[in-house]
């Protein structure tokens, strides 16, 4: 380089490519996605494009599929995270405990995190296999059923089904985060709670579960905040079925868009489900005043 | 009131062997530390009274009750942390009550006992408080209050004043003996610094390695160190150890005899020690002084210190009036007072009996 | 602890464990199996016969008896979709870790007016589920005549790994103590040259451990891919393995071998990881 560039210059040259990418594939998509919510697109006429004012949105919000999808999308989304919170804060804390060779405990449990999800509903569906699956065969050795149980093909079983694949998947996020938080207490606390007198439980009770009670708050919302939109994890597993039954909003928004066709209707929900996403955001700064200063003692 | 006997106690964590078969008793009612450098095993030692740690061999009694199989909450003991380990969920009255809350104290008569702990220690405005609001002397009359409120047998004190800024630590060594006088319970209170052990207590019990070095009061341990290691770790200035001889029943260093005589049996070859207090600065020649050259000098306020060298690698350090002027390299002399001269077997470690040491040509008393 | 308490951990942990790797415990076991054994009833837990028919399958395009008039079987595009996943993980990750930690040093060496707002804003993108970015970005696709080609997706899945990329970069570079550059600059150097020659170096550690979450995120990604390509010898492994379910017959062996196949890659990484990123993390840290 013949010329110096200055300080400034230099940062904002390194900053461009971001710039350029944020706005080409943050900005630009959400816009757009506003926009197409307010005319009537058909991906096979894509010149024909009239603008619809609130239309799509009146169709959503009166189509009982979106009802019903909601519904199920807050069934999904609430089982799957308490589960995740009790499971993991207690692999947590059984792995918390000074044992040898706790760390490759720790290794494999993260495992589910990293397999692609076709793979897990892939791997689902031939071991929740109604005919011949390995799970229904297990059960019945055990003795704990009398007949084969049709996983995938009834609505309950397979909300079911899908709820144990989030739960499988996605514990080992809050195992981690849990663990962490339980790495940083310190243990003279629970010293001087022995030395006062206090019991296994009720130390668990009024030194460890405080302090990761905050924790545990953002691990819940960002948890229910993700399984509420996630759209693989149904969609491969049962494709919303069987029938509608394990719709969730996100398949709702695709199902519309590629299914029917109707990508103005599906952009439309895709801007709903981004509203209730601020406002569950929202909702949950305020609740909790994110950001205020908590410094334990 | 209680006090603690220990017996044949062991501890090792896998193969690191802490403790080695200590014995040690402390009386009723009397503030004794447990002094020593990091690693010395006091801590570990204090964890065991308390019961959070349980040891490979040996007993504890407190009293005539034998407490080593007893969980903590069981032996009636109350601690206080280096980092005062204050619950940080709970408000300063929680804090203080939640021995009694564990126990099933009525809540009534938890928050009479409480009031009263915080009205002693003058924290009763800080009640409501959490313990992140508050400043390292606040949370440590907390940590006080809940030591007191259960009103144990015994007191166990892990360090509490290496936090603190050295002003307030002055202020809290106070407050701590205070404290003490006040509620005459038995406390054992472990801690590095020998200014802390020296201003504080009743009993000092020095450790080194995992065994009991001396015990005795600060007057003892200062001014009959048993052996090397208590000599040179207790005082400031730290004590000279130089090397002696004994020709013929008279100890002479570098050549010099000295007006001190080495008791019977003593070996050929001698450890002299002498503070820094008890060296004067005299001129070369004189009878019973040991010739140097001004090695260095340092100014600490009211006092010099004047470290002369009196052989290659040997220096001794003398502690003089700020008046007293040297420069480097003057040859100067050292005279050590003969009343205050320790002599050690380097073999054993151990000092030589005192009494049996005699000044040579003094008249008699 | 008790031996017993000891013992009972050690019991949870292993079952859980054990109830955890199941999944692909089974679907190794199953791939292994021949087609005859796999739909028997009961199953058995471990193959009584070992056979590599499904993997030779997958990976040779082995002979396959198809019914004449079919068309080419979907196991047939298999390494094709190995290839162009290969491609698309790589290519979005080298954009991504590219502009994340341009970004990200300039975030933290210098200043300008709302630079502050930059993260979280990426971060919002993070927040923001799929299905509401696909539509769009299949337009966009489709006016920058594009779809149907792996630059789409490589640029799709740009969209969905930066933010995280940018966040992680970000975060290392704040504990990268400034003095060492300030000490080169002290020297001479441009900032050009402080940066080439002096940060990329110790940035290693952070690159790759953000390379890696990229390549693991754009390497499992379903909806873009589904939504953007077409063509069958297009697809992106986990797109093309769905097909497997098309026609009246499903052959599980097939499924669970390549269940395996594309796991694999990504256990490597993680192993890989798990390992880098510890060291990294620890050798990285500047001495005071």
């Amino acid at each position: 380089m013949r010329f110096r560039l200055s300080d400034r210059q230099v940062g904002v040259l390194f900053m461009l490519p971001l710039l350029v990418s944020v706005a080409l594939f943050l900005v630009w998509p959400i816009v757009e996605a506003i926009r197409l919510s307010f005319v009537r697109y058909n991906p096979l006429r894509p010149d024909d494009q009239p603008f619809v004012w609130f239309d799509n949105y009146l169709f959503v919000l009166e189509d009982p599929l979106f009802w019903e999808s909601f519904r199920q999308a807050l069934v999904w989304t609430g089982i799957s995270t308490l589960a995740q919170a009790v499971i993991g804060v207690g692999l947590a804390l059984l792995l918390h405990q000074p044992l040898r060779g706790i760390n490759a405990f720790r290794g494999l449990l993260l495992f589910p995190y990293i397999v692609p999800t076709v793979v897990i509903a892939l791997n689902w569906r031939w071991l929740f296999n109604a005919e011949i699956g390995i799970v229904n065969h297990l059960l019945l050795s055990a003795g704990i059923i009398s007949e084969r149980v049709a996983w995938l093909s009834t609505p309950d079983m397979a909300m079911a089904s899908a709820i144990l694949l989030n739960v499988w998947k996605y514990t080992p996020f809050v195992v981690i985060v849990v663990l962490a938080r339980l790495q940083t207490i310190p243990t003279e606390l629970y010293d001087a709670a022995k030395v006062d007198g206090a019991g296994a439980i009720r130390r668990f009770r009024d030194i460890t579960l405080p302090q990761l009670a905050e924790v545990l708050a953002v691990v819940v919302v960002f948890r229910t905040i993700w399984t509420f939109n996630k759209f693989e994890e149904i969609y491969l597993l049962t494709r919303g079925g069987p029938g509608t039954s394990t719709y969730n909003l996100a398949l709702y928004a695709f199902d519309q868009a590629m299914a029917n066709l109707r990508m103005g209707v599906g952009a439309a929900s895709g801007v709903i489900m981004l509203v209730l996403l601020l406002a569950g955001s929202l909702l949950y700064i305020r609740l909790t005043g994110f950001g205020r200063e908590d410094r334990a003692a | 009131m209680t006090d603690v006997a220990i017996r044949g106690l062991s501890k090792s964590f896998g193969t690191n062997r802490v403790l080695k078969a200590l014995d040690l008793t402390v009386p009723s009612r009397q503030f004794v530390t447990l002094l020593g450098p990091s690693g010395c095993g006091k801590t570990t030692l204090l964890r065991l009274i308390a019961g959070l740690e349980q040891p490979t061999e040996g007993e504890i009694r407190f009293g005539e009750r034998r407490v080593d199989g007893l969980p903590p909450g069981e032996r009636n003991i109350a601690m206080v942390f280096q980092s005062y380990a204050l619950y940080p969920t709970m408000d300063v009255a929680r804090n203080i009550g939640y021995g009694l809350e564990v126990r099933g104290t009525p809540k009534a008569e938890r928050r009479e006992r409480v009031g009263a702990v915080a009205k002693v220690l003058e924290i009763l405005h800080l009640l409501g408080r959490k313990p992140r609001e508050l400043s390292g002397g606040q949370r440590q009359r907390v940590a006080l209050g809940r030591a007191m409120v259960r009103k144990p047998d015994i007191f166990l004190m892990d360090e509490p004043l290496s936090n603190l800024d050295a002003k307030l630590r002055a202020a809290m060594r106070g407050e701590l003996r205070r404290f003490h006088l006040d509620l005459g319970t038995t406390t054992i209170y472990v801690t590095h610094d020998q200014l802390e052990a020296m201003t504080m207590s009743d009993l000092v019990v020095v450790m080194n390695e995992g065994v009991v070095q001396q015990i005795g009061t600060p007057e003892e341990v200062y001014a009959r160190p048993a052996n090397l290691f208590v000599a040179g770790f207790i005082g400031t200035p730290p004590m000279n150890l130089i090397p002696a001889r004994n020709e013929g029943g008279r100890v002479t260093v570098e050549g010099h005899p000295l007006p001190v005589a080495a008791p019977a049996g003593a070996p050929a070859e001698l450890i002299l020690g002498i503070r820094p207090q008890d060296v004067s600065m005299a001129t070369p020649g004189e009878p019973g002084t040991i010739p140097g050259k001004v090695w260095m000098v340092e100014l600490i306020g009211s006092e010099r210190l004047i470290e002369v060298e009196i052989a290659p690698k040997v220096r001794v350090t003398a502690e003089v009036r700020a008046s007293h002027r040297a420069a480097l390299d003057d040859a100067v002399a050292v005279r050590l007072d003969p009343a205050q001269i320790h002599l050690f077997d380097p073999a054993s470690g151990q000092a030589l009996p005192r009494e049996a040491v005699r000044e040579v040509g003094a008249r008699p008393a | 602890m008790s031996r017993w308490a000891a013992a009972l951990i050690y019991a949870v942990l292993g079952a859980v464990t054990f109830v955890v790797c199941f999944p692909l415990l089974w679907a190794i076991s199953t791939s292994l199996k021949p087609k005859d054994e796999i739909f028997r009833w009961p199953p058995t837990l471990i193959p009584e016969t070992i056979t590599f028919e499904s993997y030779r399958e997958l990976l040779f395009g082995g002979a396959v008896a198809s019914a004449p008039g079919a068309g080419v079987p979907p196991s047939a595009y298999f390494m094709d979709w190995f290839v162009n996943s290969v491609i698309v993980s790589v290519g979005s990750t080298a954009i991504s870790i590219t502009v994340a930690t341009l970004a990200a040093y300039s975030l933290t060496r210098f200043r300008f007016r709302g630079q502050r707002a930059v993260p979280y804003v990426a971060i919002l993108g993070y927040m923001i589920p799929s299905v509401i970015f696909v539509f769009p970005m299949f337009l966009t696709m489709v006016a920058l005549d594009l779809p149907d080609t792996l630059l789409s997706l490589i640029l799709g899945y740009v969209c969905i790994t930066l933010p995280f990329c940018l966040w992680l970069m970000w975060a290392f570079f704040r504990g990268v103590p400034i003095e060492i550059e300030e000490a080169a600059l002290v020297d001479g150097a441009t900032r050009l040259q402080v940066f080439r020659q002096i940060v990329l170096p110790v940035a290693l550690p952070g690159i790759i451990a953000a390379s890696i979450f990229s390549l693991i995120v754009s390497w499992n990604d379903y909806l873009f891919g589904r939504v953007f390509m077409n063509s069958m010898d297009k697809l992106p492994l986990t797109v093309g393995v769905m097909h497997f379910f098309d026609g009246t017959h499903v052959d599980w062996g097939l499924m669970m071998a390549s269940s395996v196949l594309m796991t694999l890659p990504m256990a490597i990484l993680f192993g890989f990881m798990q390992r880098h990123l510890v060291a990294g993390f620890g050798a990285g840290a500047v001495k005071g």
